[in-house]
């Protein structure tokens, strides 16, 4: 066991803990403040959140590691997507989706294809993150185990329950404001770890010359063009497609404020690239590849070779912060799905706020306690898995969402049909295993794209108010504050 | 009216340059070329990080601008 890492990483969690406690008062008055944090989070606090939520324990671990095992330029393949997120998303849908009003991606397929497209995207959505929480789990697993000095399991059950608890007691308030505290720690963290590195060996052009002399290929291009082109593909549309990061956009005070909070996390987004770059270069330079059993234990090797105990133990708590934002994140929009798009639309209307607020809290156990159970025994490295959730949500969400807000001609069979084909493509593929790793939405995407163009010529076009709400989203008139 | 000027969306412009730049990277992707040890066509994904930044900083901007306007 790793003592001072594990009392810091102890003090950190409870101060969590604290925060969600304390901001679960403010949660619980609204239903609107527990969901968007009352849309009064400033550009500072929302970059922060944005951020936080994006760089997760894929970004950091997932990308330093297969840096060093697959080649720095992977490492680049993730940035070259990654750090385009928000830039993309700003481009094609922010705004736009911010002046429908609506704050969940489901709402938007509902109040653009009706009823049927939205209850497939809320059980897509709910599937996909539940999905997703076993990477976040996984790779707080693996840091528990190392510096708990206990096995794998009991850690993934010990820290999965810890931090849902906090996400289930405080909605978005409590992310939103550990956030900024985690995206700071992690930010910091990098950066410290860089310097040491590179004042270690001697400066940027020695550290890669180091990195060579150790790891030979770690320049190289070792993978098909076709998995580079994938992940980019995965990661660039994340922004779009993943429900939780969309959420944050709406957490921000006003139109402005989202779209600087988005232009800044961008920007720190980037630096943890930069950082990432280097700190994979260390890792590469320390020679131990070999050795590890699961590559993904990379940058913790990194962080002890490079750091004392006490800077290793902020470093962990960065890490299980990356980890948690995110989890949390994707807790909630797997409780906004269930709590608010389906029990209360569909099936109890008149349901209070407050039942709708505790039905949320119960689904958030109930999806973190499958995430943990898949943990146990994950079925592939974190890259893989998060690459996957990504690929896949595109698959089954870029196209409908993109044309729905982009083509006024788009109808319900068609998203149906591009939805629907688009998800069933990428599983046969991820099933089958015809091609590279996570190159399958270079397939699946654009068969959904060609369903929905295709399928929308064949039927009835939308109704004329249909057409008119989407003219709406691109007329400054409309925007709702 | 409206739909032309949809193409005129800043937006849309962006996302114009941005994929005609992640084409010029992915199409010649010159794998064989190196520069200090690391293919350049890992290098130019990694300069991107920097030119989406800026693009993203000229969507706000631009946004800003037209809103005024």
């Amino acid at each position: 066991m790793q003592l001072t890492e594990t009392i810091i990483i102890g003090i950190y969690l409870v101060l969590m803990v604290l925060m969600g406690i304390y901001f679960t008062r403010r949660a619980h008055s609204s239903e609107n403040d527990y969901w968007t944090a009352g849309k009064s989070i400033n550009t500072f606090v929302g970059a922060f959140a944005l951020f936080a939520a994006l760089a997760s324990s894929s970004s950091l671990m997932g990308a330093v590691g297969s840096g060093v095992a697959l080649g720095v330029p992977f490492l680049f393949a993730y940035g070259f997507g990654a750090v385009a997120i928000l830039p993309f998303t700003l481009f094609l849908v922010a705004g736009q989706i911010r002046r429908s009003g609506v704050s969940t991606l489901p709402e938007f397929f509902k109040q653009r294809f009706g009823k049927s497209v939205q209850i497939i995207a809320v059980f897509i959505v709910v599937v996909g993150m539940t999905f997703y929480m076993v990477p976040q789990l996984t790779a707080s697993g693996l840091i528990g185990s190392y510096v708990l000095g206990i096995d794998y399991t009991t850690a993934v059950i010990v820290l999965g329950l810890g931090f849902t608890i906090y996400a289930a007691l405080g909605g978005m308030w409590a992310i939103t404001y550990t956030d900024l505290v985690q995206g700071a720690i992690m930010l910091i963290g990098m950066l410290i770890l860089s310097v040491l590195i590179l004042t270690q060996h001697n400066g940027f052009a020695s550290l890669i010359q180091d990195a060579l002399a150790v790891t030979p290929t770690f320049g190289e291009i070792t993978q098909p063009w076709m998995s580079y082109f994938g992940l980019f593909l995965a990661f660039l549309w994340f922004g779009i497609v993943s429900p939780s990061a969309v959420m944050r956009n709406f957490a921000s005070r006003d139109a402005r404020t989202a779209r600087r909070s988005a232009m800044w996390a961008c920007l720190l987004y980037l630096s943890v690239f930069v950082f990432g770059f280097i700190v994979a270069s260390g890792g590469a330079a320390l020679g131990i590849a070999d050795s590890l059993t699961n590559m993904d234990m990379m940058f913790v090797s990194v962080i002890e070779h490079y750091m004392s105990p006490i800077l290793a133990g902020i470093m962990f708590a960065g890490l299980i912060a990356a980890i948690m934002s995110s989890a949390d994140a994707m807790l909630l929009a797997i409780s906004a799905g269930v709590a608010r798009d389906i029990y209360k639309e569909y099936i109890n209307k008149e349901a209070s706020e407050k039942t709708v607020t505790r039905l949320g809290f119960i689904i958030m156990i109930v999806a973190s306690t499958i995430g943990i159970l898949i943990a146990i025994e994950p079925p592939q490295l974190i890259a893989i898995m998060v690459g996957w959730v990504g690929g896949g949500l595109l698959s089954a969400f870029g196209f409908p969402l993109v044309l729905g807000i982009w083509w006024k001609r788009a109808n319900t069979p068609g998203a149906l049909a591009g939805m629907l084909g688009g998800a069933i493509t990428f599983l046969v593929l991820v099933i089958t295993k015809p091609f590279s790793l996570v190159s399958e939405p270079i397939i699946a995407a654009p068969v959904s794209l060609i369903l929905v163009i295709v399928v929308s010529l064949l039927t009835q076009p939308p109704s004329v108010a249909v057409q008119e709400r989407v003219e709406s989203y691109h007329s400054d008139a409309k925007i709702i504050e | 009216m409206r739909s032309k000027s949809k193409l005129k969306d800043p937006g849309i412009i962006l996302l114009v340059v941005f994929i005609f730049l992640a084409a010029i990277v992915l199409v010649w992707w010159p794998t064989d070329i190196y520069w200090m040890g690391i293919s350049l066509a890992g290098w130019l994904m990694f300069f991107s990080y920097f030119v989406w930044f800026l693009l993203a900083v000229a969507y706000v901007y631009w946004i800003e601008k037209v809103e005024k306007g």
